[in-house]
């Protein structure tokens, strides 16, 4: 057990939880994010929320940001310089023929990362198989050198075809980089991700490069900061796969932090299945501007191998989380036919829904729900209060579009958003060939609890359940997340047991490589193995884990074959009678952070006067009295229809549901016909 | 006024609710949640898929349908399908005999060309969906391209019949009320030269239509279907609107655009063609009458693909990038003539269908460009550049194939240079890494680059094509099928001509033969097949395109000093800095 401070950097807030192994107490906080400095807020969280001495006595800080990926997106990196092999300089620009939005005739791709001048050839090639088809003319790499250097760069990256299959040459090129006087920073393609398939991996690559000073710069400040608050503990940040790595490992391997934007409440949520044994679950995180949902399964998130930013590939592992663009602040408006379409165009913080006064005019989904009593009383704990007023006038104008009263459009507004998330919800089970039926929903974000009925009833789902600090789970997600560290290898061969010992062979290598990036791992530690298997002449893979004896699969190659089989069997309905192929094998090394003895403040019977509001029920299709109740007094069971408030969200509890206070501090939510 | 000789199509007017009694709100979720539904049949369908033609090339058409064979929804795959498959499924449905012989669990599958549009290979899979009372409420169909059907070669630029062209599956089920029908199974297996990879996709398809016509289920039973109906209509109300808004903007006129074709695969006479679009209030005519007679050779479009080819030109323009139903097809009449090549009669080949139909999308921009020049894009390459290629591996006697289209220049427009993408009628189409295809196939890339000087010039340039050289190491078959080799991409409003697209075999003795639309072509070990995909037309005055922007292409090398002293002068001048 140990004492952890956790800070998610957020569009708008930064959010932070503690957790204080001594109280078993945790705490939550929330300061505005400063986009221009944000390690300033994540200062500015610590000093104004945690006492010095949880501070002191904290063993790790955990943290969530978005730094590495603005700086993909907003074009504010490194001056990159990349080397391939003769004849394939362009891959990087000409792609894989695709566009992102397909029935938009002027659709391009945007800018490559690294422009068509600073991409220079060298003269060399390997083959599929790994053997040497032309050796490195040695003499190319000092030209290339100089190009780049008489450019200005400040890194390189190296990507050569087939270089997964036989790192050789990018290594002698990195030498003789080295020889030639280049100090910057050199990112090898076999060493960033690994697998097949140059377009992807070269992306990954450049990217890698691209952020790698910005966020080196980034993580060295804000340790420094912490240090100076007194902090002594190990500093961790969030991987786009799930778990943590620590600062000095993300300033090696950045790239795999960029997409862990979402992933921290993926991370809280696998908790939560864990703690409270729930198999099946899906999330449903409702922000400002956009939702997100991910399925856990087994307490497991799901992760995916590649993923894309702006257009760009990215090799490295994923947590599977589906983003739309709908939430709080999306705006209802008329499209050129007439009809009534919610978002994607969000109010976002500024100027905000209606309802917060701040000058918006247009109606948000949050100005829908606040103006049929979904909010409550509307008192937010940040200190303001809602203006339904203005949020009635938003509206106006667009019910008299379609022809509406503002009641009917509200209650419109509110059950376009909710069955667009719900597509994506259902989309995101379906997949996995899994009924939303037969699973619990747990909403969190600052809109989250207040959709949560709403999607259960969309998606005939029974059981719900809201975390606690659900308005901050984020954060809460982030104290979990276990050191991980992990690398793959593409090695195409059929299965069989020879092939099991060359599997040997690579995670022999892969561990090896592992453990060179940093000693920290010396806490124990968890290997595992996962196997990319295809049936043979088919181009999509599913990732089976193995189990390992120490380093070694401790698994014959039919029972390999068996668990492929029933995973196939599982994800598509059938199987085949095919070979089965070898793809890529991926190591992991787990450091499980000390488990949290957490413990909340039992409910307590309010004393104070109850409100009520008259608000719409979805389930009855009329306005009725919801019951305003603060969520650390629910004892009994509530009964709805509830309006149940806390600090950082409202929950909206329709007629027809029942919630009760978990022993873990969770609210769990039943549908009435279903107790 | 139509020629007694011509065929006018329209999309389906038949009216099954009440759009007056549908509240907007309804019909918006009833949109997303049918939407849903088919981008949930097109996953299931690309996640079990067999062959990277499904998968990667996205060589399939995913649709929901209701009784009255109505395009509900449709899923974002090959544009060049959208709004093709009514005609199957209604073809399908009449050969076993109509509704009256159809139960809920049948599976038909259909490949009939003058019925799907398509050669083939482009097999449908029909799912009838039923509610729980029996009341038939639509279909789920899905069309996908087999890797090998049985034709005379794996893929054709060069039959002369459609018999030649693959086995022919009229309206045929393949499972009855839920049970496979073995005896159609094993046809299908024995008359294809790669049957593993068709009986994989066969059930990619038959898993997709299932979990479709279970969303689709679920959408209809949520509202109940007297709601779902009147939702619909006003769904398709909506889309016609939309659509009809962006042609009033347009001036009333007659348009034409031209195209020329190559070859037919057999004879090497080009053969030019004209689209007319006429624009009447929010009413748009495509006009395919005044096109040559029927070739002798495969490249004649059928008329689902013929009307299909409108559908894409014309959504792409006016539907503001929405998924596409049948609302949006209402306000475009298409009319053809029986007997030519955009309305060939049976049995004429048609295995190259695709190639005129996707010059015909921008054939119909050329024409619009004369009304708006603004509106739409110079001419891309123009072609989809595919390579078939086949063989038997050394090592193992293994058969293998293999298929890909390529990427070409794209058009320029008024306020942006092109890019370097598939065609617009396979937007979302990707070719292969060249380490997936050298991990499995014999032969090893020279090259993949974007070729200098390619790009049409103009204030705005075209997009660059790209050389790609693929030494083989071990003897194979290619197919080939390249178009637009004998014309350069058109510029607009003063933009020039891009490159045209090329293909070549370069023999280990310096013999280079040129090889545009060949088949069975033997390309033996060593030898390097050249494809030089085309550049994308200009835009607009060379001589207005700034000069920083020339001094941008010159450093990275997309054009020539040559080129550039010679198409942008001013760029050298003593003129100002």
């Amino acid at each position: 057990m140990a004492t952890r401070i956790g800070v998610d950097i957020g569009g708008t807030f930064t959010d932070l939880v503690y957790y204080d192994d001594e109280t078993g107490e945790t705490v939550e906080g929330k300061v505005p994010t400063v986009p221009h400095a944000p390690e300033e807020g994540v200062v500015n969280a610590v000093k104004g929320h945690v006492p010095r001495e949880v501070i002191e006595k904290a063993e790790f800080f955990l943290h969530g940001t978005t730094v590495g990926l603005n700086a993909l997106l907003e074009r504010r990196g490194a001056k990159v310089g990349l080397i391939t092999t003769e004849g394939f300089r362009d891959v990087l620009e000409i792609r894989r023929g695709d566009r992102a939005e397909m029935y938009n005739l002027f659709w391009k791709q945007p800018e490559p990362l690294v422009p068509r001048h600073r991409r220079l050839e060298v003269v060399e090639r390997i083959k599929a198989d790994g053997s040497v088809y032309r050796p490195l003319d040695e003499a190319s790499v000092a030209p290339a050198l100089a190009a780049l250097v008489a450019e200005g760069v400040d890194t390189i990256a190296v990507c050569l075809i087939n270089a997964y299959a036989n790192p050789a040459h990018e290594l002698r090129v990195e030498e003789l980089l080295r020889a030639g006087g280049f100090t910057g920073g050199i990112s090898l393609s076999h060493k960033i991700s690994g697998e097949y398939r140059e377009y992807e991996r070269t992306s990954t690559t450049v990217i890698d490069a691209f952020v790698r000073a910005r966020m080196s710069n980034y993580l060295k400040r804000l340790d420094g900061r912490l240090r100076e608050l007194g902090f002594k503990g190990t500093s961790l940040i969030t991987r786009s796969g799930s778990g943590s790595m620590t600062f000095a490992e993300a300033e090696d391997r950045p790239f795999e932090t960029i997409m862990s934007g979402p992933v921290a409440g993926a991370q809280g949520a696998s908790e939560v299945a864990q703690m409270l044994g729930i198999e099946a679950l899906i999330t449903a995180d409702v922000g400002g501007t956009s939702f997100d949902a991910a399925l856990i399964l087994n307490g497991q998130p799901q992760v995916l191998y590649e993923g894309t930013i702006d257009n760009m590939p990215i090799q490295t592992p994923w947590v599977d989380v589906r983003s739309i663009g709908s939430g709080g602040g999306s705006i209802a408006h008329i499209d050129v036919g007439g009809l009534m379409r919610v978002g994607p165009r969000s109010a976002g913080a500024a100027p905000g829904p209606a309802c917060y006064g701040k000058g918006g005019t247009e109606p948000a989904m949050t100005d829908a729900a606040g103006y049929l009593g979904m909010l409550g009383p509307g008192k937010l704990a940040s200190g303001i209060t809602l203006d339904f007023e203005k949020a009635r006038a938003a509206i106006e104008p667009v019910a008299a579009a379609i022809r509406q009263d503002v009641e009917t459009t509200a209650i419109g507004i509110l059950r376009i958003a909710s069955s667009s998330m719900a597509n994506a919800m259902r989309e995101v089970s379906v997949e996995q060939g899994l009924d939303p039926r037969t699973m619990t929903l747990l909403p969190f974000g600052g809109a989250g609890p207040l959709m949560a009925t709403l999607l259960a009833d969309e998606l005939k789902m029974n059981r719900i359940v809201v975390p606690p600090l659900a308005g901050n789970f984020s954060a809460w997600g982030l104290l979990g997340a276990d050191m991980v560290q992990s690398a793959a290898r593409t090695r195409i061969m059929d299965l069989s047991p020879e092939s099991i010992e060359t599997v040997n062979a690579v995670l022999r290598d892969l561990f090896a490589d592992i453990a060179t990036r940093g000693d920290h791992l010396s806490r124990e530690t968890v290997k595992t193995a996962r196997i990319d298997l295809r049936y043979k002449g088919q181009e999509h893979w599913l990732s089976i884990e193995v189990p390992l004896d120490g380093e070694t699969v401790a698994e014959s190659a039919e029972g390999v074959r068996a668990a492929f089989t029933a995973e196939y069997l599982r994800s598509f309905g059938g199987t085949m009678t095919e070979a089965v192929e070898i793809v890529s094998i991926r190591a992991t090394v787990r450091a499980p952070l000390p488990r949290r003895n957490q413990t909340l403040k039992p409910p307590e019977v309010s004393t104070e006067a109850e409100e009520s509001v008259l608000a719409y029920s979805f389930g009855c299709r009329k306005r009725m009295p919801f019951r305003v109740v603060p969520r650390s007094a629910i004892v009994e069971p509530l009964q709805g229809p509830a309006i149940v408030t806390e600090s950082t969200a409202t929950l909206y509890l329709d007629a027809d549901w029942t919630a009760s206070t978990g022993d873990r501090g969770e609210l769990v939510l039943v549908r009435s016909e279903a107790n | 006024m139509l020629a007694h000789d011509t065929v006018l199509h329209r999309a389906g007017v038949a009216r099954s609710g009440n759009a007056a009694k549908a509240d907007p709100i309804t019909t918006e979720v009833v949109r997303h949640a049918l939407n849903s539904a088919a981008n949930q049949m097109k996953r299931a369908l690309v996640r079990t898929a067999f062959s990277p033609v499904i998968y990667e090339v996205l060589d399939f058409a995913v649709a929901i349908y209701d009784p009255q064979m109505r395009l509900l929804a449709q899923a974002p795959s090959l544009p060049m399908f959208m709004g093709t498959l009514n005609f199957c499924v209604e073809e399908a449905v009449k050969n076993i005999g109509g509704t009256e012989n159809m139960f809920p669990c049948d599976m038909i599958m259909y490949n009939w060309p003058y019925g799907t549009g398509s050669h083939p290979q482009d097999l449908a899979v029909i799912n009838p969906v039923y509610l729980d009372d029996g009341e038939l409420i639509g279909y789920t169909a899905i069309k996908g391209h087999w890797l090998d059907i049985a034709g005379k070669d794996p893929y054709c630029t060069d039959t002369v019949d459609v018999f030649q062209e693959g086995t022919i599956y009229p309206g045929v089920k393949i499972y009855k009320r839920g049970e496979l029908n073995d005896d159609i199974y094993r046809m299908v297996l024995a008359n294809s030269r790669v049957p593993k990879f068709v009986a994989g996709d066969l059930n990619a398809q038959v898993v997709g239509c299932r979990v479709g016509a279970a969303g689709f289920l679920e959408v209809v039973n949520r509202f109940g279907r007297d709601e779902f109906r009147n939702a619909v209509e006003n769904m398709f109300d909506h889309g016609e609107r939309v659509v009809r808004s962006y042609f009033e903007s347009i001036p009333d006129g007659r348009y034409v655009g031209h195209g020329e074709m190559d070859s037919n695969g057999i004879t090497d006479d080009k053969i030019p063609f004209e689209v007319v679009v006429e624009i009447e209030g929010s009413n748009v005519r495509l006009d395919f009458s005044n096109v040559p007679e029927t070739q002798v050779g495969p490249v004649n479009c059928p008329v689902p693909s013929t009307i299909s080819a409108s559908r894409v030109a014309i959504s792409m323009l006016a539907g503001y990038g929405e998924a596409p139903h049948e609302g949006h097809f209402r306000p475009v009449e298409v009319v053809t003539r029986p007997g030519t090549m955009f309305h060939p009669l049976p049995p004429a080949p048609c295995f190259l269908y695709g190639w005129p139909a996707l010059q015909a999308i921008e054939v119909i921009y050329n024409a619009i460009s004369k009304a708006l020049p603004d509106a739409v894009p110079a001419q891309s390459g123009g072609c989809i550049c595919s390579v078939v290629s086949w063989g038997t591996r050394e090592a193992t006697g293994e058969p293998w194939a293999d298929g890909s289209p390529h990427p070409t220049g794209q058009g320029a427009w008024n306020g942006g240079d092109g890019g370097t993408m598939l065609h617009i009628s396979e937007s979302a189409t990707r070719f292969s890494p060249i380490e997936v295809w050298e991990a499995k196939n014999p032969w090893m890339m020279d090259k993949l680059a974007l070729a200098q000087d390619s790009g049409g010039p103009g204030t705005w340039r075209g997009g660059l094509g790209v050389d790609f050289h693929f030494r083989m190491t071990e003897d194979i078959f290619i197919t080939t099928a390249v178009e637009r080799t004998k014309n350069a991409p058109w510029g607009l409003l003063g933009g020039e001509s891009g490159r045209a697209n090329g293909a070549a075999v370069r023999f280990p003795d310096g013999r280079v033969v040129s090889v545009p639309k060949t088949t069975r072509f033997m390309v033996p070990k060593d030898a390097v097949l050249e494809l030089s995909t085309g550049g994308g037309g200009g835009f607009g005055d060379p001589a207005e395109r700034p000069r920083a922007a020339v001094e941008a292409d010159l450093k990275a090398g997309y054009i020539s000093e040559a080129f550039a002293r010679e198409h942008y002068p001013h760029a050298f001048g003593e003129a100002a800095e």
